[in-house]
């Protein structure tokens, strides 16, 4: 049983990289046992490298990784007979059952029982469709698969990288009370996202990666609370002004452009201060088309995740405002 | 062992393995059955060796055929199954489910390989099983006395030849199982599989005798050697042909060696995919 001080994951410096692309650039994870973590990032983040790197699937250029209070390298693989993941999509034989493939895949590592395999059907809702082949699955219930074979092990340690993808409103929810049920139960749910508002139902803490390294980390409520913004969009051409003015309210560190394509203005800045925000851009004649305040997971990603804006940054014709923003470069 | 046994459940299943099994009885029992039928048209003709016909249409030298038959359809079709089943591992991220769950790599890759081999031996028994019984319908379609098939001073040294068989066949496609785990692709396994047999029928023709010298050592070469079969009468046996014990021995090297090779390449690979 793993102490409630001892931390589930712990990473040093952690680094990474594949040729001259560097994924990892010193990454220090802190998650403690018995949370729901929510590791957030944009594309090209280092998200599914840090997972592959806790698994053992690919080898660290330096830095430490501690899993349970154990230093952990791929040499003691023995440590991952507590550990559950899901990397990716779902790993499946397409041409076997549900069943089949919780038994196949349970004769690996540490042995699973029959009646593990069974509890697990049970669990993730696929009983009556688990003598069917994969392939006749729906995307969600490949989905429901891959995480009951992460859970074979009833690990103590679940690593899961966009466990909602594909599932349904209702394979959301049961989701969501299997990993709270888990994390109360003392175990730990380390989950990688895309599904902001989904992450900040389940996180007890959060830790955000941008260009291979930890941006932020620590319990969710703080971070929101610490992270008050109000986001307001104005013309492109007034961007600059506006920001100016903003300024003056909020203080010069705590207003950035967001988008400079389309022009929206965050202030890190209590949100009852919205009103003396917008009063003070009408008065300069400066109408805001947009107007947001309070905190929330997705503000506090773009908050960090977003790059600076380059001087006199032009929109590519036709490009997606937003989808260059945090892919390592 | 108990990953092995495992390990055939989700081979068995797959229909590549039903349909790579189905073509290569097909073959066989194709081979006697047509020997069978052209017998009356070639006996009629002159100048035609009948021989090789009463040799694979009558026991006991029908085993020897039935087991030659069987090692060059079950080698070609077994390599490609094995380059297809084995890289399907990779392109279906099964390695990735089996090491993030702490099982050693190369007790993975030997294991996967014993599942593969088990079948193999599967598939030779049957396939010779429904060898026999194609000799004995071509036999009886030639009109021909077939002999004693249940000769117990024939049957020993023919389940040796069995063995030796089974042995040959691991080897060989042992090279299949290598170079998909290695490029950790099935793709790459197939091409390079169908490219060394191409090169391996058309290459010592085509090339000087210290070539043709190496070719004679390389797997299909050295595993059909390691058999040590009969052949039709009247094929005197090369003067410079490799002991058929020999032959069994840098089989069971190349085995090993290949086994390594994937292993390692395994146990050091990054996996990604």
């Amino acid at each position: 049983m793993t102490s409630p001080s001892t931390m589930a994951i712990e990473t040093k410096d952690l680094r990474k990289s594949y040729g001259k692309q560097m994924a990892l650039a010193g990454l220090d994870l802190n998650v403690p046992s018995g949370v729901v973590y929510g590791f957030l990032g944009p594309n090209g983040a280092g998200k599914t490298t840090t997972m592959r790197l806790l698994t053992g699937l690919i080898r660290p250029n330096s830095g430490t990784i501690s899993i349970m209070g154990r230093s952990f390298d791929r040499s003691k693989r023995d440590i991952l007979y507590d550990v559950g993941a899901l990397i990716e999509a779902p790993s499946l034989y397409p041409h076997l059952s549900a069943r089949d493939n919780l038994i196949v895949i349970g004769a690996t590592g540490r042995k699973v029982s029959r009646a593990r395999v069974e509890e697990l059907l049970d669990l993730v809702g696929l009983r009556e469709r688990a003598g069917d082949r994969v392939s006749r699955y729906s995307m969600g219930m490949k989905q429901r698969l891959g995480i009951a074979v992460a859970l074979l092990n009833d690990p103590k340690l679940l690593l899961l990288d966009e466990p909602a993808n594909g599932l349904d409103p209702s394979g959301i929810v049961a989701l969501r009370d299997t990993l709270k049920g888990l994390a109360a139960s003392g175990k730990t749910v380390f989950i990688s996202s895309h599904i902001l508002p989904e992450v900040q139902q389940m996180a007890d803490i959060v830790g955000i990666v941008a260009a291979g390294k930890l941006v932020t980390q620590g319990p969710l409520e703080e971070l929101l609370t610490s992270q008050a913004l109000v986001r307001v969009k104005v013309r492109p051409d007034e961007a600059q002004r506006a920001a100016t003015l903003l300024a003056g309210v909020a203080g010069a560190d705590h207003v950035s452009i967001t988008f400079p394509d389309i022009a929206w203005l965050v202030a890190r800045m209590p949100a009852d201060r919205a009103a003396e925000a917008n009063q003070c851009l009408a008065q300069a004649g400066i109408y805001a088309s947009g107007l947001e305040a309070g905190s929330d997971l997705e503000s506090l990603f773009l908050e960090l995740t977003s790059p600076p804006p380059p001087p006199q940054a032009a929109a590519r014709p036709g490009a997606i405002p937003g989808w260059n923003s945090g892919v390592a470069q | 062992m108990s990953l092995a046994i495992t390990g055939i459940r989700k081979f068995w299943t797959r229909s590549a393995t039903i349909v790579s099994l189905l073509i290569a009885v097909a073959l066989v029992a194709l081979e006697f059955v047509l020997v069978g039928v052209s017998y009356h048209t070639a006996s009629t003709q002159t100048g035609v060796d009948m021989s090789t016909y009463t040799w694979l249409l009558t026991f006991p030298s029908a085993y020897d055929a039935i087991l030659a038959l069987s090692f060059e359809f079950l080698g070609i079709i077994g390599l490609i199954y094995v380059a297809t089943a084995s890289g399907s591992e990779w392109s279906w991220g099964m390695v990735k489910v089996a090491v993030a769950r702490g099982q050693s790599r190369w007790q993975y890759t030997v294991s996967t390989f014993a599942s593969l081999a088990i079948l193999l031996l599967v598939a030779l028994l049957i396939t010779f099983a429904v060898g026999v019984v194609a000799a004995v319908a071509g036999s009886s379609v030639a009109g021909l006395k077939m002999g004693n098939p249940a000769d117990m001073s024939v049957l020993g040294p023919t389940l040796v030849k069995l063995g030796r068989a089974w042995i040959a066949l691991v080897s060989l496609t042992s090279l299949g199982y290598a170079v998909a785990m290695v490029a950790k692709s099935q793709m790459a396994g197939i091409g390079t599989v169908i490219g060394y047999f191409i090169v391996s029928i058309i290459g010592p023709a085509l090339l000087p005798d210290f070539v043709k010298e190496i070719f004679r050592y390389l797997p299909f070469s050295i595993s059909s050697d390691a058999i040590g079969l009969a052949g039709p009468p009247g094929t005197a046996p090369a003067t410079n042909a490799i002991d058929p014990n020999v032959a069994l021995l840098i089989t069971l090297a190349w085995l090993v060696g290949l086994l390594a090779v994937a292993s390692l390449s395994v146990e050091r690979t990054e996996i990604t995919n």
